[in-house]
């Protein structure tokens, strides 16, 4: 008859298992350490993550391009014309701009007004965004300010034809875009939270592991005093699950408060560009971390408890599990060259780093042994021997080491490469010092006219007149895809001669300058397959006008295809959407300019933007944003170090009788420490060196693979060699942290093991 | 008469438990020449292992002196570095140490392990494979100490002892892990060899039989030389 185990005479199984952690409370405590830690990082980075894009999307809704109603006449704006237009039917918004005496800009809406936008601009502006800057009306208007500017938005919806007669329409932004450079750079803050969770699950695994080795004993015993498996089993699973829900908590609690530390940083950053505070600091729930975190932790340790039906099927042997790793990591890497969409990407990088992680150890022991059997020297043989069996014991640790390694050198060359392209672009697009726009109506070519004439007695004036509109491309019938953006310059000037170009002919601006043809953006270059030389067909004015394509320019601010041509070329009737004029003005200054502009278009203001002060916010967020981002690799690097650490201090712990047997061999504890540091050196060394091409292809997937797919563009790939000297001395730096706690253990008198089981470090 | 290769004179090592000082050995003196043979017994915590440790330098005493090969250690006193050295110097190339288990480097072959210890001794590793031989287990050159039983591996240890041509050797429970009839071979080839080689031998053993193969005995219980 089958004997069954009630609950109550099970009790005394937990009992047993937790006697372990009793007489090792140490253990306990590094396990809950890790999945606090592992917590406390995930959750920081995908709070931070989360954060950074609420942020920007929050940003992007207050500050969005809007459109506001302007007089005919020039004149400032007045109560009575909020009035008049709201009894026209008009939905429009005051807002009132105030610079106080000192401090921030403060804006004064009307929250009542908003409504009539619906949704979007208007939740925006309800949200309670620390009380400031979107204030009531009155307060605003009661404000001590040494400047202030009355607008009236409305909605993109209304038309022309809406407004009574002497108002018209004209765009209003308080904000430059950030465009996708900022959506690229949080799809990879994304990508590198998974790769966090990956890396921590790891740790979790090796120490987890390490802890359920020592208790193998204990467990044995059970299983002789009749305790069935199953029971142990199960009691490990309650065990590991009360252990992480008592963990994961302040793991969340910690990485929020981390996230909020750092985050405070992004959000005055945001301030900066927006001259508004919009840090969304609320982020995710708790329930979402605690469930990941609790499903983490009970796949990465449990994980072959609940495949233990499916184990021994699913077990290989060692060539056909080194095969399967090749198999998996080259596929990964064709994969990778060839996705057609970002999911495959996403697939191809985690075959290569599963490819890899497997790899690495076998890697590591194979070239040990090889160098071991070379050897002559005695003490190289044994110390390559041992580091066969380091690399094989400490598998986990050091592969989620090589994983951070690799992940902190592609974030960091992502990073850098996206703050040396954004600081480029930036400079490109801005390069003038000011910004007008022609206001509606007025006569762009006599103030063109009024410039030419000034800036031949004016050397260092710099200037060019912009054009924006549409059009669409002529080879394919009617379809979203083929509409282009057209920008139009007169005339080519050294505003934009410097702009750098992905390809192109000899001398293309001298062409662009004599309308021989006309440059595209590397968007329209990639969808199009249009490259330099190629002839591109616009329609203009009805007609169908084939383009020579002189050159491809990198645009990262927009997601639509752009034309960048003479402005000799546009049709007189062409429809712009807006002009302006990029201007430096040089020793002559600003006033006398736009004095002179407003003389011309007889109007009382014009609408003008510094640019210097717009690069300058613009650089302040994302170089927070780029802090950020690097001390949230450092933190991964830490935690992944820490295991490491603590690993090797456990293995050297088992294995100091045989490290002393070389004191009782006659060699001094002195040179049994060089040994040692040697042994940690290399690898940790070696480490970092298998680390060096993964973070390098990681890099290229960045900004090659997802870039592309994403959003069309690709970033320069940039590689920083002393960056890896860093990240070298860094491991070396953790070798000989290692190599330090076990000099210590040699000091100490060490206990003969029982057995030469792998339970006592005597495995080879 | 043979030249004495270790003197002890007046001898003293205590340990600390928590505030009490529990002597292991006291004033212990006895000499011993090349060649000869020593068996060290006593009930557990006698002070058996304390007191090869001792002699082979990998713990000071508190008090007494030891001359081993003509080089006097004297107890406390300066130049613990330097002690430290010709102590390390010695267990190098003159002393060889087996103990109860694990005397091998479990990453190393018995072969390598043999080879290992002989160059480390500074001696020709040359004939690392027919010390195996002569122990029987030249066949298992090229395993590694898992792969073979507890019996196997003790003899492995006596090769890597004997191939570095001591003057002495200290042996802590050398049969100890071992069955009876495995530990009365070990126990043999090691008088054998030992007899063979002219090397002598302190052995620490609770086994009666083991300890009346060795010319003299020291009953650490009693603190009695015999």
């Amino acid at each position: 008859m089958k004997r069954r185990i009630s609950f109550s005479s099970s009790l005394p199984i937990p009992r047993a298992l937790l006697s372990h952690y009793r007489r090792h409370p140490l253990q306990l405590l590094a396990l809950a350490t890790m999945i606090v830690l592992a917590t406390m990082l995930w959750t920081g980075v995908n709070q931070l993550t989360s954060q950074a894009r609420a942020s920007l999307e929050q940003s992007e809704q207050a500050v969005a391009e809007r459109q506001q109603v302007v007089r005919d006449d020039g004149h400032a704006l007045m109560v009575e014309d909020f009035v008049s237009l709201r009894l026209a039917g008009v939905c429009v918004m005051p807002w009132l701009e105030v610079t106080p005496d000192s401090g921030s800009r403060i804006i004064g809406v009307d929250p009542l007004a908003a409504h009539c936008f619906g949704t979007g601009a208007s939740e925006a502006l309800d949200q309670p965004l620390d009380g400031k800057p979107f204030v009531d009306m009155s307060s605003a208007a009661d404000t001590p300010a040494r400047e202030s500017r009355f607008y009236l938005l409305t909605p993109d919806s209304t038309q022309a034809s809406d407004l009574p007669n002497g108002y018209h329409l004209r765009t209003f932004a308080t904000g430059p875009e950030t465009g996708e450079l900022g959506d690229s750079f949080l799809l990879n803050l994304e990508a590198l939270g998974v790769l966090v969770l990956l890396i921590t699950a790891l740790l979790l695994r090796s120490v987890y592991l390490l802890g359920l080795a020592q208790r193998r004993d204990g467990f044995a015993l059970l299983h002789r005093f009749g305790v069935l498996p199953g029971q142990v089993q199960r009691w490990l699973v309650v065990e590991i699950i009360a252990l992480t829900l008592i963990c994961v908590v302040p793991g969340v609690w910690l990485g929020r408060w981390l996230a909020a530390g750092l985050g405070g940083g992004f959000g005055q950053a945001l301030d900066g560009l927006f001259d508004i505070p919009l840090y969304a600091g609320h982020g995710q729930g708790w329930i979402t971390p605690v469930l990941v975190m609790l499903a983490v932790v009970v796949i990465a340790c449990l994980g072959d408890l609940l495949l233990l039906r499916f184990r021994e099927r699913l077990s290989l042997s060692v060539p056909k599990r080194l095969g399967l790793a090749t198999a998996l990591f080259m596929a990964g890497l064709v994969m990778a060259w060839l996705a057609p969409s970002l999911l495959w990407v996403f697939v191809a990088v985690a075959l290569v780093f599963a490819g890899a992680g497997w790899l690495t150890p076998v890697t590591v022991t194979r070239f040990a042994n090889w160098r071991a059997d070379q050897s002559k020297a005695p003490l190289a043989r044994w110390r390559y021997r041992e580091l066969a069996v380091l690399a094989r014991r400490l598998t986990l640790p050091l592969v989620a080491l090589q994983f951070a390694l690799a992940m902190v050198l592609a974030i960091q060359a992502l990073v850098t490469t996206f703050e040396n392209t954004f600081d480029r672009w930036l400079g490109q697009r801005l390069e003038a010092a000011y910004y007008i726009e022609v206001p509606a109506g007025a006569d762009s070519r006599k103030a063109a006219d009024w410039l030419t004439g000034h800036k031949a007695s004016n050397p260092g004036m710099q200037w060019h007149q912009v054009i924006r509109g549409s059009t669409r491309m002529a080879d394919k019938a009617a379809a979203s895809s083929q509409q282009v953006d057209i920008y139009a310059l007169a005339p080519i000037s050294s505003l934009i001669t410097g702009w750098g170009l992905l390809e192109a002919e000899d001398h293309p601006w001298e062409a662009l300058a004599g309308n021989k043809g006309v440059m595209i953006n590397e968007q329209l270059a990639r969808r199009q397959k249009l490259g330099v030389g190629d002839t591109l067909q616009l329609v203009l004015d009805e007609q169908t006008r084939d383009m020579r394509i002189l050159g491809v320019y990198p645009d990262y601010g927009r997601p639509v295809g752009e034309v960048l041509l003479n402005a000799e070329a546009l049709p007189d009737n062409f429809n712009a959407r807006s002009e302006s004029f990029s201007i430096t003005p040089g020793e002559l200054g600003i006033g006398p300019v736009t004095d002179g502009l407003k003389r011309i278009w007889s109007v009382e203001t014009l609408s003008m933007r510094d640019n210097s002060t717009i690069r300058e916010l613009a650089t302040g967020v994302f170089d927070q944003t780029f802090a950020l981002t690097r001390a949230m690799t450092l933190l991964t690097l830490i935690l992944a170090a820490s295991a490491l650490l603590m690993m090797g201090w456990v293995f050297f712990t088992t294995r100091a009788w045989y490290f002393r047997l070389l004191v009782v061999w006659g060699m001094s504890q002195q040179e049994v420490a060089g040994q040692l540091l040697r042994l940690a050196l290399a690898l940790t060394g070696g480490i970092a060196l298998l680390a060096l091409p993964l973070g390098i292809w990681l890099t290229w997937v960045l900004v090659h693979r997802i870039n592309p797919l994403a959003f069309g563009w690709s970033l320069p790939m940039a590689v920083y060699p002393a960056f890896w000297l860093e990240l070298g001395a860094l491991s070396l730096a953790i070798g000989l942290s290692i190599a330090a706690l076990m000099r210590r253990q040699l000091g100490k008198p060490s206990v003969a093991p029982v057995s030469a089981s792998a339970l006592t470090g005597g495995e080879r | 008469m043979t030249e004495s290769l270790l003197a002890v004179r007046g001898l003293s090592k205590h340990f600390v438990s928590g505030n009490e000082t529990v002597p292991v050995i006291e004033k212990l003196s006895f000499t011993m020449g090349e060649g000869q043979s020593l068996a060290l017994t006593g009930r557990s915590g006698s002070g058996k292992s304390t007191l090869l440790n001792l002699l082979c330098g990998l713990e000071s005493p508190d008090a007494g002196t030891i001359v081993m090969q003509g080089q006097v250690f004297e107890a406390g006193g300066a130049a613990a570095r330097k002690k430290a050295a010709a102590w390390a110097s010695l267990r190098r190339q003159q002393i060889g140490v087996v103990f109860q288990e694990a005397n091998l480097m479990p990453a190393l072959t018995l072969l390598e392990n043999v080879r290992f210890r002989a160059q480390l001794a500074g001696r020709d590793p040359a004939n690392s494979e027919d010390w195996l031989t002569r122990l029987d287990i030249g066949d298992l050159a090229r395993r590694y100490p898992d792969q073979v039983s507890g019996g196997q591996r003790q003899r492995a240890a006596l090769a890597m002892v004997f191939a570095m041509e001591p003057a002495l050797m200290l042996a802590d429970e050398p049969t100890g892990s071992l069955d009876r009839q495995t530990a009365a071979e070990v126990a043999q080839v090691l008088f054998d060899l030992q007899a063979r080689h002219g090397c002598s031998l302190i052995l620490a053993t609770h086994d009666v039989e083991l300890a009346a193969g060795c010319q003299q005995l020291l009953d650490l219980g009693h603190l009695s030389a015999v």
